[in-house]
């Protein structure tokens, strides 16, 4: 389908994509010989946020499913992070290590459970499933500290100096984003987006339409615990407003921000967000009221979010320079948007 | 105790029909799941405290009940012109997000307003302290609120059941374009249903004031509450918002008498489960 490179562009080796994430990368990889300390924070955080989304955009991206348990599914990566350092005295290496397994798990069963209603119930039901999460961690003192939280969790001395810990979580953050990325080029992917143009269809082709979603669901919340993980290790704790329902609706405005219709949307849009969000913060008492102006303002007048943008954007420019050349290259230029709608004319 | 707690139970159930009333009509003739709905129950709490506060005593009780409705339809419908109007026909989620951001506009329109201090709402004279029956006291508040929202009920029911507004809402529930086909202007229809819900949660949340405290975040609070009764009873249904709002309502009070813990807990239970053995809620139609 649309993220399925044809193969004259897989041969060329300096595409805009891969110059944007090299340079992205490059950024990434100097920014702490430039910054202080609370940015490099702020960046961490915008890692953190770019995982979170992405491995939504999986699930609603991707799959064309809305989930409201994903907050939950973060914080029970943050959780697992933190609980096996305060119970069993393990590393929150470790933690970090099991948190996928631990939220993928968690993920399975309420996809099980959530999977026997379709679209809007089916929305509405990971709602209550997410919301029974977070009660369960509130109200669970002896084992999780209720809404105190856990703070000050002991991190192995090398990764004590931010530095040192925002190279883990760099290191971390493309770890994730590499096999997410390679996950959804497999035939999964594949499979996934089928789903979200037509389930119908791809289920007459005797493709089990929900044990895929459930497989999406469950790589998602995966995900989502080992970003959970990343958070609790960058603020050594966690707290129970983190599994909060309103968690939820973050990585579907980065999503929105960035565009849906791609891998890197999620990322730009982390990017766009966390930057934005922490200049609202700083700059405005009111900054609730902003930050709802400038989604409201992105919800009304560009949908498609910025990758969306950015790529029509290009793709005129190309068609355009490359004016009466012949079809078939201009036609894989627009690559993203334009190749999509044609598939979906086609249908 | 066991009445007196089931009374409890009541009276929040009624508190809970007002609300999810509203976020089921909307649902219903719009197909909007509108978040900022706690918010309209929020900014009706509020400007009831400023109005009961500035006249002082019944008297201002009452203004409020008069004059809140009106006000917050009016912040609605404007709202729902800006918001959400350029944005039917297009995604499902675009609209369920425009509603989030909504939400925390309003948060700080709260914010600046009135402060971060929470407020308090007295109950009239003639409504509080207790009734005697048979050897037990009653909250007198209680009883009211549980008046109230019968009387409503049957208000909104008369509504829809009896009069032209009505009969085309029941259209927009069932069959939307044939509804533009035969000249009704819908988005204006929108308009009204929109403001009314708005009213509705806004008159929920003046009841319930007198019996809590007026406090910012009670938004969100109340939203997921009364999700969760809409979701059992059915979305779009008044009958199943009624059902969903005394199962809510009943079952965490006698929740909290044995289970204090566990009693939100409880409530989510309850909708899973529901909704694992009928999908679409005790009285909702299938997702078509």
């Amino acid at each position: 389908m649309s993220r399925v490179m044809s193969s004259a562009q897989k041969d060329r080796l300096f595409t805009p994509a891969r110059i944007g994430w090299s340079l992205l990368l490059l950024v990434a990889l100097l920014a702490p010989l430039v910054v202080g300390e609370r940015q490099l924070f702020l960046l961490m955080t915008v890692m953190t946020l770019a995982v979170f989304a992405t491995s939504y955009n999986i699930i609603l991206g991707y799959t064309g499913l809305v989930s409201f348990a994903h907050g939950a599914f973060y914080g029970v990566g943050a959780y697992s992070t933190t609980l096996v350092w305060l119970h069993l005295g393990w590393s929150p290496l470790l933690g970090f290590a099991l948190a996928p397994f631990v939220s993928g798990a968690v993920a399975y069963i309420s996809g099980l459970v959530a999977f026997r209603a379709v679209r809007l119930y089916f929305a509405l039901l990971t709602l209550g499933i997410g919301q029974l999460i977070y009660i369960i961690v509130f109200q669970w003192r002896s084992v999780t500290h209720g809404d105190d939280g856990i703070h000050g969790m002991d991190l192995p001395t090398l990764l004590m100096p931010a530095t040192n810990r925002y190279y883990f979580l760099l290191g971390a953050t493309v770890l994730a984003l590499v096999l997410m990325a390679i996950s959804m080029r497999s035939p999964l992917g594949a499979t996934l987006q089928a789903i979200r143009e037509n389930p119908d269809r791809v289920g007459f082709l005797g493709v089990k339409v929900k044990r895929y979603s459930l497989a999406a669901f469950t790589l998602g919340g995966a995900f989502a615990g080992y970003a959970g993980a990343m958070f609790a290790l960058m603020n050594r704790g966690s707290f129970p407003l983190l599994m909060h329902w309103t968690t939820s609706a973050e990585p579907i405005f980065v999503s929105l921000i960035g565009g849906l219709n791609s891998f890197a949307g999620p990322l730009v849009g982390a990017i766009v967000l966390g930057l934005l969000r922490d200049y609202i913060t700083r700059h405005f008492l009111y900054w609730s009221a902003v930050l709802g102006v400038v989604l409201l303002v992105i919800i009304l007048r560009m949908p498609g979010g910025i990758v969306e943008a950015s790529q029509n954007l290009s793709g005129w420019v190309r068609r355009r320079s490359e004016g009466n050349g012949n079809g078939s290259r201009s036609e894989e230029a627009g690559n993203g948007q334009a190749g999509n709608g044609q598939e979906r004319d086609d249908q | 105790m066991l009445l007196l707690q089931l009374l409890t139970g009541l009276s929040r159930a009624a508190e809970l029909f007002l609300v999810a009333a509203g976020l089921s009509l909307v649902f219903g003739a719009m197909r909007i799941v509108n978040i900022a709905h706690g918010s309209f129950y929020m900014v009706g709490a509020f400007i009831a405290v400023t109005i009961a506060g500035t006249i002082g005593g019944s008297l201002g009780f009452i203004a409020a009940v008069i004059a809140v409705p009106l006000i917050v339809g009016a912040v609605a419908a404007v709202t729902e012109y800006v918001a959400l109007r350029p944005l039917y026909g297009k995604e499902h989620l675009l609209q369920l997000l425009a509603t989030f951001a909504l939400m925390s506009i309003f948060h700080d329109v709260v914010r600046f307003t009135w402060g971060e201090r929470p407020h308090r709402l007295r109950a009239p004279e003639i409504l509080s302290g207790p009734v005697e029956w048979s050897g037990f006291f009653f909250p007198r508040y209680d009883i009211f609120l549980i008046g109230a929202a019968v009387v409503l009920a049957f208000g909104l029911w008369a509504l829809l059941a009896k009069t032209g507004l009505g009969r085309d809402i029941r259209a927009a529930v069932s069959e939307p374009q044939m509804l533009q086909l035969v000249g009704v202007n819908v988005p204006r229809l929108f308009t009204v249903v929109f403001a009314l819900g708005a009213a509705l949660a806004a008159m929920g949340g003046l009841v319930s004031s007198p019996r809590g405290t007026v406090l910012l975040g009670m938004d969100v609070e109340i939203i997921i509450q009364a999700f969760a009764v809409v979701i059992i009873g059915g979305l779009g249904s008044l009958r199943g918002t009624a059902v969903g709002a005394l199962l809510v309502g009943v079952v965490f009070a006698m929740s909290i008498l044995w289970v204090p813990k566990a009693a939100m807990a409880m409530v989510f239970l309850i909708m899973v489960a529901v909704l694992l053995w009928r999908p679409e809620g005790l009285f909702g139609i299938p997702e078509r």
